[in-house]
């Protein structure tokens, strides 16, 4: 069932990630719903299913845009390992952890990405532009991830993956 | 259980690896297969937004739609009618062409698509269509909308097509002014804070006899073999000419509306009778990312 909500979260959190639009006034960042989501199963599940969600969710960002394939799999994977070795120091279900981890993580894995296209050339995009989509994606994760939480908190209780009684991820 | 762990993580290195170094064919079918298999869901998507828009649109007031209706249903009677004449206009000109022993032009086809979404990571201007191979669109083809040139398509899967926006400084364009035939390179200039996408148009050797000037008209030249003939860009804005004279270079304020996820066409079957690239065309007409 696990495998189930997971692919239900990330198609549609891809298909919406492609759909919305980037804010030019935040560089063109588009919302980092697949990399919220990246989180939530670090935060939330084991490790195995962290590697497996930024495996798919990195195939998926790559497939849907013009990065070459991996990139954001590798970005995706290094997020993840970062939110699993904090998570047992952040109280469970709190909303400015997962903004901070959000904001933080969106605006490392945009870095680290634009690095990596500049690296391999795929890119023409000023480092000015690049700092500002940085700030943004930040913004968006910070705002993103908590709402991505509920949601997929929300969905796995609907299809009693996770106890009624049990208030937030973790 | 530390074992199963060092397990997991080599199993996933060895996979990341295999990803980020698969041969380029290999990389460009999986993701093809990964477009193809998202793009009905995409559609889904887009199509619920569509509807939930016009919806708010309809709750917004029917009374203004209904005028709508009216207006455009005369828009589309005086289309009728100028497609008419147009119609004969064409017969006329192929005839002529025909005698004058002209190569003979077929008309363009153009496939309607509609936009799946953006590009995931926002590294690039482009957008995703539901059309594909399957539906005889190529790269290299024009993408236009009734109110100008939009960019061309840079790859096709069966069922889908990415195209990259005249916005995105990879694509450049060969374009003329259409009131001084000066030629030109329209380059993608990104996208202001204010969120208008611009081109930057560079002429060599201006003709001195017809300098360009703000609120010119550009159209595509057809010379490159990418964009057929005559194909509106936008405007010009903010001339700067050199010294010389001879130099010049200006921003280009784009004709279609480059954020709307709406309904665009792919122009098939260029005609046959658009030259290479020449010294007065540059042949620069490129931009894969």
């Amino acid at each position: 069932m696990t495998l189930l909500v997971m692919l239900l979260v990330l198609l549609t959190g891809a298909a919406l990630q492609a759909l919305l639009p980037g804010w030019t006034w935040l560089g063109g960042a588009q919302p980092p719903i697949l990399l919220a989501l990246v989180l939530f199963y670090a935060f939330a599940h084991s490790r195995g299913w962290m590697l497996f969600c930024a495996l798919l969710a990195g195939l998926l960002q790559d497939a849907l845009g013009q990065v070459p394939l991996g990139f954001s799999c590798f970005c995706f994977g290094l997020a993840g390992f970062a939110a699993l070795r904090y998570r047992d120091d952040v109280e469970e279900g709190a909303w400015l952890a997962q903004m901070v981890f959000g904001g933080l993580a969106a605006a490392a894995v945009n870095l680290l990405l634009y690095i990596l296209l500049r690296h391999a050339d795929a890119v023409v995009v000023s480092s000015a532009l690049a700092l500002r989509k940085t700030i943004g994606s930040a913004l968006l994760g910070a705002l993103l991830t908590p709402l991505v939480f509920r949601v997929v908190i929300s969905l796995e209780r609907q299809l009693g993956e996770r106890p009624a009684s049990r208030e937030e991820a973790g | 259980m530390r074992d199963r762990t060092l397990f997991v993580l080599i199993l996933a290195g060895v996979v990341l690896l295999v990803i980020l170094n698969l041969p380029e064919p290999v990389s460009g079918r999986l993701k093809g297969f990964v477009r193809d298999a998202v793009a009905p869901l995409q559609l889904l998507v887009v199509d619920i937004s569509r509807q939930g828009q016009e919806t708010i649109k309809l709750a917004r007031g029917v009374s203004q739609l209904m005028s709508e209706n009216q207006r455009q249903a005369g828009e589309i009677a005086r289309l009728r009618l100028r497609l008419n004449e147009l119609d004969k206009l064409e017969d006329e000109t192929l005839k002529l062409r025909h005698l004058l022993e002209f190569r003979n032009r077929t008309p363009r086809r153009l496939i309607a698509c509609d936009v799946l979404g953006r590009d995931a990571s926002g590294w690039w201007q482009t957008l995703r269509l539901d059309k594909g191979a399957n539906d005889s669109v190529h790269a290299d083809m024009a993408v236009t909308t009734p109110e100008g040139l939009m960019g061309r398509v840079i790859s096709a899967t069966a069922r889908t097509c990415d195209v990259l926006l005249i916005s995105d400084p990879k694509c450049k364009i060969s374009a003329m002014v259409s009131r001084s035939q000066a030629f030109g390179i329209v380059t993608g200039n990104g996208v202001t804070t204010q969120g208008q996408p611009v081109c930057r148009m560079e002429f060599i050797n201006v003709d001195r006899r017809h300098p360009v000037q703000n609120g010119d008209e550009v159209v595509t030249s057809g010379l490159g073999g990418v964009f057929p003939k005559d194909l509106q860009i936008g405007r010009l804005e903010n001339v700067k000419v050199n010294d010389s004279g001879l130099y010049a270079e200006a921003e280009v304020v784009i004709a279609a509306d480059l954020g709307a996820l709406d309904y665009v066409f792919v122009v098939a079957g260029l005609s046959p009778g658009a030259p290479s690239a020449t010294a007065a065309g540059p042949a620069a007409e490129a931009g894969a990312p």
